[in-house]
């Protein structure tokens, strides 16, 4: 018994020891980054993308010295397809790993049920969900790397009426946050603007068949859609709206010209067809552009896409500022929220008072008989 | 009134997709007793094994349907032997979260195995159209109705003319009896679970083409599937496929002429009214006669 | 005096544990103890009245509804907004439940699944009400005498307390007249019925009683996480919890606790095996259900009194009641 004693305040010994001895090797010990990422369930699917462009990124950022000569390394956790799974797996990552910053996912509702967590963590972190009630929430410690839904939804208006020249435009979406969100703005500013919508039509997540909801739009006479969709649902609206004869152009967010939802469709799908996507991540794009989408090509064997696109920056921006303030929390935070015009691979970034860094999306379309997207204009919006 | 038309047929080949999941569902159900909540992942399992033959294999379009439809009868077999077996004497209410929790196995093993991303499985029928009075209608779609109906038939004389399919029948009604007069009830059990899989199997591979195929599509499904066999009835394979019209064209009907935000209330809704004014369904047996 | 002795237990494990893991365990922790307040209560439905119900979900998310909207758009205390979520609650189970509970086995499992996949409906389209998909944030945190229960710790010693005080009253329940009530509907109806019983009623009281808990579950669970949207509630859930009783050992409180408590760990541990996790979750929980029949309680019970007898009976009852 006493043995043991001994042995347990020799090893307690050993331990005080231990630790006082880590802050002398700090200087080159790893520094420890969070992410949380679906990996499993419905969201994986994007979640997948920034696995591997955080994986990518940190591997790039070592490659480059790390941090002043420490490297970087990532501790991931699964956040699932439910709130309560996010906000479990961002604090056992504070808990196991006390990073100096955080990547969360790209999905609206985790973010408003972690940014308490975040608060009380009290370290920045970078998300991709799009719903503006995330930064109406005055985290101060959140800072949002893809552009807010209304940008999307107010560019999708804005080109909607000078180019596509719609007098009556219909709006079709996904019955999620980011549906809803994008459809209730656009709504609005398609109101201001004179040309009111003449149908809103709405899906749910899991549906397969949207006739109902196209052809009552053609019905009430629209003569564009827009429609505010997630990748594989997106893909089979564009193949119904083709099978169904509809001739009026279709205006789509982001999520049906990304990768997966492209290679379910066929060029004639398209036709018509224009989107307005948060970045336009192709090799023809300038030549970091090139670089970035090429080299995730040759390593995970499919083309990357703008949520993916939008960690990378995330990575290089959050490593950037690590150089120049350290880890500190407050002062990376500080950091950050002062971060204007730092030019990424996909968007020139800017904080504002609430987070947001990206103002700026994309209209593309395909070539004509192609799959092959072509970009047609930059859309900066303040 | 083509758009109507148009409606309609949508609504039916939907609808045919809800009624063959259906089918394998109240097949187990009425042989057995079993609710089956994994009844949506074997039809994931069966688009997948197409994916596995046709896509990933490169096999040709009758053997790749073929190889798919015996990887799962193996499937049928496997689940009769490690999940319905050892639980069999159990309460209702166990072997529903026994189906719950290897349905999320089932679930997480294919994104192990497949990966999140959607496939696309080709059609025989593949970008064919045929014209009904205004309305477009892919060969496909009334492909997955004609071929629910000729299964539908083959059941029927499964089930009615087949020596097999009668002595199904008896262990379904009154297991002891049915082993009292020297039926082989295990392996007739073990049959049961074997044609629910491949059931589902060929909805699986039908509907592939038509929607595309993600390892998350399972439980939609099965949701789907389950308010059509209330509303057809509990143990009836007639009332499977009513029940399985009905929920598809209540949805594609009720999004275009009611709401689409609530449309899903109304086959839902349905299905709550009819269990409370006609719990036998439709077609179904009298609710007495189970627990 | 046993189930005195339980409450005792559960307070100084829970108390014992609060002071010494870390804030992720606790954070797992009070979510263990809002599911296990839920289960509790679908207890009454299902362990005492039988009645398998797969909408329980509904009932919890129906309470946090009521308690966010009431404080986040009308400013009342979440004490105060409490109240009328809990007994609004309570009200629409036994609305609900007279003409629901005339469905018994299987038909009553899919009706409140049906109930359960239309609540989620609404909530996700009366957006004015209730934010739509993107639900309700900056749900205020229950205070107490002046002290915000903000941290992970003094939350858990609350929800302990309202755990404690839940699962007496149900002991409680449990040995008086309409306990046995319940459970003689349970076990034989007609029977019941001859007795004097009141069977529909005691069916709407049990169904009632275990919504009354659900809502409690959903006012705490708002005030944890100051941040509901309708995935909390989904009928995923509700399997969940009908899961956790079965696991942890039907009919019994200890049991819906303890179930709660372990299938709340049970994926959390398992993150070690990486990507295969889920499918892991899945098998183990297969096999409790197959080699631990009367869930983790049953366990415990056999280790305490040795050989039991085999129950040949019972085998046979179960038996008849699986078959059709």
């Amino acid at each position: 018994m006493r043995l043991t004693r001994r042995t347990l305040l020799s090893l307690a010994a050993a331990t005080t020891a231990l630790s006082m001895a880590v802050p002398l090797r700090a200087a080159d010990a790893p520094i420890v980054v969070g992410a949380t990422v679906p990996t499993t369930g419905p969201l994986s699917l994007t979640g997948k993308q920034y696995f591997n462009t955080l994986t990518m990124a940190a591997e790039d950022i070592n490659a480059a010295g790390g941090i002043n000569g420490r490297p970087l390394k990532l501790a991931i956790e699964d956040a699932g397809a439910s709130n309560s799974t996010a906000v479990s797996a961002f604090v056992k990552l504070i808990q196991d790993t006390k990073p100096p910053f955080a990547f969360i996912t790209s999905y609206s509702t985790q973010n408003l049920a972690v940014a308490p967590e975040v608060a009380k963590a009290a370290i920045p972190v970078m998300y991709a969900g799009g719903a503006d009630a995330v930064a109406e929430g005055g985290n101060s410690w959140m800072f949002r790397i893809r552009p807010a839904d209304s940008v999307t939804a107010r560019a999708m208006v804005q080109f909607l009426k000078a180019k596509l020249r719609a007098a009556k435009p219909g709006i079709v979406y996904i019955q999620n946050d980011f549906g809803q969100g994008g459809a209730q703005v656009a709504a609005k500013q398609l109101e201001a603007l004179g040309v009111p919508v003449v149908g809103t039509e709405a899906y749910g997540q899991n549906d397969k068949d949207f006739s109902a909801q196209l052809l009552s739009l053609r019905a009430k006479g629209a003569d564009v859609i827009l429609a505010f969709v997630y990748p594989a649902d997106g893909a089979l609206l564009l193949r119904q709206a083709k099978m169904l004869g509809l001739k009026m152009p279709i205006l789509s967010s982001s999520a049906a010209f990304v990768p997966a939802a492209m290679q379910l469709l066929s060029p004639g799908d398209l036709d018509n067809v224009w989107g307005v996507v948060d970045a336009f991540v192709d090799p023809s794009a300038g030549e970091r552009m090139k670089d970035f989408a090429t080299r995730y090509k040759t390593k995970f064997g499919t083309d990357a896409d703008p949520y993916g696109l939008a960690y990378y920056d995330g990575a290089m921006l959050m490593a950037d500022g690590m150089r120049k303030v350290g880890t500190h929390p407050k002062a990376l935070r500080d950091w950050l929220a002062a971060v204007k015009g730092w030019d990424g691979v996909g968007h020139v970034y800017s904080f504002d008072g609430k987070g947001n860094g990206v103002t700026d999306v994309a209209v593309v379309k395909a070539k004509p008989g192609t799959k092959t997207l072509e970009l047609l204009e930059r859309v900066k919006l303040d | 009134m083509a758009d109507f038309i148009q409606l309609l047929m949508n609504g039916l080949a939907l609808g045919s997709v809800y009624a063959l999941a259906a089918i394998g569902f109240v097949i187990v159900y009425s042989a057995t007793g079993v609710v089956n909540f994994a009844a949506g992942q074997f039809v994931m399992l069966g688009t997948f094994a197409g994916v596995a033959t046709l896509v990933n294999g490169g096999w040709s379009l009758p053997a790749g349907y073929l190889g798919a439809l015996a990887a799962m009868a193996l499937f049928g077999a496997l689940f009769y032997a490690v999940v319905y077996l050892p639980l069999r004497n159990s309460p209702a209410v166990t072997m529903i979260i026994g189906t719950v929790a290897i349905g999320i196995t089932l679930q997480n093993a294919a994104l192990l195995g497949f990966g999140s991303w959607p496939f696309r499985l080709v059609s025989p029928f593949e970008g064919m159209t045929v014209d009904i009075a205004g309305a477009v209608v892919p060969v496909h779609a009334i492909a997955v109705v004609v071929t629910t109906a000729v299964l539908i038939g083959l059941l029927w004389l499964l089930f009615n003319r087949t020596t097999l399919g009668i002595a199904m029948r008896a262990v379904a009604q009154d297991l002891v009896a049915a082993r009292l007069m020297g039926l082989k009830v295990g392996a007739l059990l073990a049959f049961t679970w074997i044609l629910a899989a491949v059931l589902a199997g060929v909805a699986g591979l039908m509907l592939g083409p038509m929607w595309f195929a993600d390892v998350n599509m399972g439980d939609p499904i099965a949701l789907k599937a389950f308010a059509a066999t209330i509303i057809g009835g509990f143990g009836s394979l007639p009332g499977a496929i009513a029940g399985g019209l009905f929920v598809g064209l209540t949805e594609v009907l009720g999004a275009a002429y009611v709401s689409s935000a609530y449309k899903d209330l109304i086959a839902f809704g349905a299905m709550i009214l009819f269990l409370l004014l006609r719990p036998q369904g439709v077609f179904g047996e009298r609710i007495q006669d189970r627990g | 005096m046993r189930s005195l002795l339980g409450v005792a237990a559960l307070l100084i494990v829970g108390l014992a544990l609060s002071l010494i893991v870390s804030e992720y365990t606790l954070r797992l922790l009070n979510l263990a103890v809002v599911a296990a307040v839920a289960v509790v209560g679908l207890n009454f439905a299902f362990g005492y009245a039988g009645l398998i119900s797969l909408g329980h979900a509904a009932f919890v998310g129906l309470g946090a509804y009521v308690l966010a909207i009431l404080t986040t758009k009308l400013g009342w205390s979440p004490w105060l907004a409490a109240v009328p979520a809990v007994i609004g609650t309570g009200l629409a189970a036994a609305v609900l439940g007279y003409p629901l509970l005339r469905l018994k086995g299987h038909y009553l499992a899919l009706a409140t699944l049906g109930l359960n996949v239309s609540f989620g409906i609404v909530a996700t389209n009366w957006i004015d009400l209730t934010g739509g998909t993107n639900g309700i944030a900056n749900i205020p945190g229950l205070t107490i005498a002046g002290h915000e229960l903000s941290g992970e710790r003094p939350f858990l010693w609350f929800g302990l307390a309202v755990l404690a005080a839940l699962a007496l009253i149900a002991a409680v329940i449990h040995r008086s007249r309409y306990g046995r009530a319940m459970m003689a509907v349970r076990d034989d109806e007609t029977a019941a019925a001859m007795t004097g019983i009141n069977v529909t009623r005691m069916r709407v009281a049990a169904f009632t009683l275990s919504a009354l808990y659900a809502a409690v579950a959903g006012c705490l669970f708002a005030t944890h996480i100051h941040f509901i949207s309708p995935d909390d509630f989904s009928y995923a859930h509700s399997i969940t919890h009908l899961a956790m009783l079965i696991v942890g050992g039907e009919a019994t409180i200890a049991g819906a606790i303890l179930g709660a408590v372990l299938l709340t760990f049970l994926p959390e541990w398992l993150r070690v095996l990486g990507d295969a996790y889920l499918a892991f979750f899945g098998l183990m929980t297969l096999a409790i259900l197959i080699f631990l029949p009367t869930g983790i309680v049953g366990l415990a019970t056999r280790w305490v009194r040795r050989p039991a007898p085999p129950q040949a009976d019972a085998a046979i009852g179960a038996e008849e009641a699986s078959r059709p």
